[in-house]
């Protein structure tokens, strides 16, 4: 158990800038997430807390330690590898005792270690896997003797770098719950990398979105959400991504797609008559309405079922918009529909090239709720 | 006929496939001819060693002559005794060459610092000019600092020839390691020494075998670097090969083939020993997790 703080880390591998001066402090017992696409410098960010990266600048303090010159053997954290790294001479028992027998992470005798593999695999459900080297092992088994190795020695800290990402679909759901469940991930500072959004929502008390070695934002999962500072975080999040239109500011309202619909500008922005801005509205956020009542009309030009839900491609005047439709409502391709969208899920971005900030004022999360 | 429906996996006749077998066979009898020569050369007796080519009445005295005090009398050279010092001079080379060659390998696949590249050619260079440019000044070195014949200063001079070869080899299995195998021990509370010893070494011992098998047949072949810097002491079977042929006098091509035959074993027993090594560090890959 200990905090972490980062401060201004530097890594710069030939002419990339890995990391480029990032910031964070990450308090005892959190569970925080570093979520960005592949490249962003997470894997980076997490072997430098490790120590298995020599940093080019700024610090690592881990419990009020400054680290950033310190071996790793001395530091104390358990990591999980991407490509799980579990030595292939080894069968997954020795793998197990292999953090125990090193004499860093405490002192064991043998009947101690065997009871605290016994434990961990049990939990993980991996107990008639002892036997086994490595290779003999499937990707989602391999991943949980990964997990094991981590947890069954104390740390200071767990490093987790996209430990789901080579498991199917399913079995990464079922992997995700189980993480959430686990009694130690609760108890210690972990940082956990992922690419996945949704594994990010649903296991980090705090998100920090990544992009190019800097932090974009950080925030809850719900402010991450609801707020996302730039429209990279914005499309970074969800699935279907959000839509995004440029309009034009125009009495209190945004006029979209050839000026033939719009929207209220959301509570709270500032922006003067003829601006050029950014909606955005995510997939789910839209609803479809009966069409006499709705300000937005279009028409169904591609309905794929997504088994509980449709997704819809709607063309409102020549714009095209995503909805997440519940499989019920039934619009099928070429029907006329009406969209709905609460006031408080419009986003609104700056307008121009590449990804722009948000405008939306910072209480909107409250006015939403 | 042409027409003809195939059983499942049978294969239509084709010339061109028929021409490449042809030619295999032929290029399989050209290259072990030589081999082949030299069998039947060291089962000649000394009358039809240059009369005869195929025909001639068989026998296996040779084999005993070259190991025998008769040998040793008629070239001066106890033939036993070189093989034994072939095995401690090329056995040392590889040695020396595996203790000081895997770490440096390890380094050279592991970390890039300034001029790293350039010591790996430099290393290679050795290789690229013959030996016989470097041979005398070595020779005039040798006698003065009292190398010359002696079992130190051939060793000195084979791992010359194995270090290269070592270090190449097994750079580009650490290469192929993935780093994160060795940074997990590290996590796990080893040193990297521990680290290294513990998870990188044993990975990579088919590579160790391999290197150190190509190695030593390239030290045991090695005919330059005895001859001019050893003699009776320090002198290596391939140079007490060549002493049948009688230097000037009755020159025996019987009894240095069968020389040469027993000079092939040892390598070839060693190779064989390490063959499960071997097929495992030629089709290193697999290994990965």
């Amino acid at each position: 158990m200990a905090t972490v703080t980062i401060a201004d880390l530097r890594k710069t591998f030939g002419k990339t800038k890995a990391v480029d001066g990032i910031s964070v402090d990450i308090a005892n017992g959190e569970f925080f997430v570093i979520l960005g696409p592949s490249g962003a410098g997470k894997t980076t960010t997490l072997k430098s807390v490790a120590g298995l990266v020599d940093v080019d600048g700024g610090t690592v303090t881990i419990g009020g330690n400054d680290v950033t010159r310190v071996e790793p053997y001395h530091r104390n954290v358990a990591m999980a590898f991407e490509s799980y790294a579990l030595y292939p001479q080894k069968t997954v028992s020795d793998n197990l005792a292999s953090p125990l027998k090193s004499g860093r992470t405490g002192k064991y005798t043998e009947s101690q270690r065997t009871e605290r593999i016994d434990q961990v695999t049990t939990t993980l459900g991996i107990n008639h896997l002892l036997k086994r080297f490595p290779r003999e092992l499937s990707n989602g088994q391999r991943q949980r003797v990964a997990l094991g190795r981590v947890l069954v020695r104390p740390a200071d800290i767990y490093l987790l770098d996209e430990p789901l990402s080579h498991l199917d679909a399913k079995l990464r759901a079922a992997m995700r719950a189980e993480l959430k469940q686990l009694g130690a991930m609760s108890n210690t500072t972990t940082l956990y990398v992922t690419h996945d959004y949704q594994e990010a929502l649903a296991l980090g008390d705090r998100i920090a979105v990544m992009r190019e070695g800097r932090l974009v934002q950080i925030g809850t999962p719900e402010e991450i959400w609801r707020r996302p500072a730039d429209t990279f975080v914005a499309r970074a999040l969800g699935q279907p991504e959000i839509n995004l239109l440029d309009g034009v500011v125009d009495d209190g309202r945004i006029r979209l797609g050839n000026g033939s619909f719009d929207l209220p500008v959301p509570a709270g922005v500032r922006c003067d008559r003829a601006d050029r801005v950014r909606v955005g509205l995510r997939p789910c956020d839209i609803h479809v309405a009966d069409q006499a009542s709705a300000a937005v009309r279009g028409r169904v030009v591609l309905a794929e079922r997504l088994g509980r839900n449709v997704e819809l491609t709607v063309d409102v005047a020549g714009a095209q918009l995503i909805v997440l439709a519940s499989g019920r409502e039934g619009a099928g391709e070429g029907a006329h529909v009406g969209l709905a969208v609460a006031d408080s899920d419009i986003h609104l971005f700056a307008a121009g090239e590449g990804d722009t900030v948000r405008l939306n004022a910072d209480d909107s999360l409250e006015v939403a709720q | 006929m042409a027409n003809q429906e195939l059983l499942p996996g049978q294969k239509r006749f084709s010339i061109g496939a028929a021409a490449a077998d042809v030619g295999l066979v032929f290029w399989f009898i050209f290259s072990l001819f030589p081999i082949a020569w030299m069998l039947l050369l060291a089962l000649k007796n000394d009358q039809q060693q240059t009369t005869t080519y195929f025909q001639f009445s068989p026998t296996w005295s040779n084999f005993a002559t070259v190991v025998s005090d008769k040998g040793t009398q008629m070239t001066s050279v106890d033939f036993k005794a070189s093989l034994i010092t072939s095995l401690i001079n090329c056995g040392g080379a590889v040695i020396v060459s595996l203790v000081i060659g895997i770490p440096a390998a390890y380094a050279a696949g592991r970390w890039r610092y300034r001029g790293s590249e350039d010591l790996m050619f430099q290393m290679l260079s050795f290789r690229f000019a013959p030996e016989l440019m470097v041979i005398v000044p070595l020779f005039v070195i040798y006698n003065q600092i009292g190398l010359f014949d002696t079992k130190v200063g051939m060793i000195w001079v084979l791992q010359l020839v194995t270090m290269p070869l070592v270090v190449w080899i097994l750079r580009s299995y650490f290469q192929d390691l993935p780093e994160d195998l060795e940074q997990a021990a590290l996590l796990d509370g080893y040193t990297r020494k521990r680290a290294f010893l513990m998870v990188a070494l044993p990975i990579v011992r088919p590579g160790i075998a391999a290197a150190a098998l190509l190695a030593f047949i390239f030290a045991w072949n090695n005919y330059v670097f005895p001859l001019i810097l050893a003699d009776t002491n320090a002198g290596t079977v391939t140079v007490a090969i060549t002493k049948f042929l009688g230097g000037g006098g009755q020159a025996y091509y019987n009894l240095t083939a069968a020389a040469a035959i027993i000079a092939a074993l040892p390598p070839l027993i060693l190779a064989l020993t390490i063959q499960r090594y071997l097929v495992r560090g030629l089709s290193f890959g697999a290994v990965k997790a």
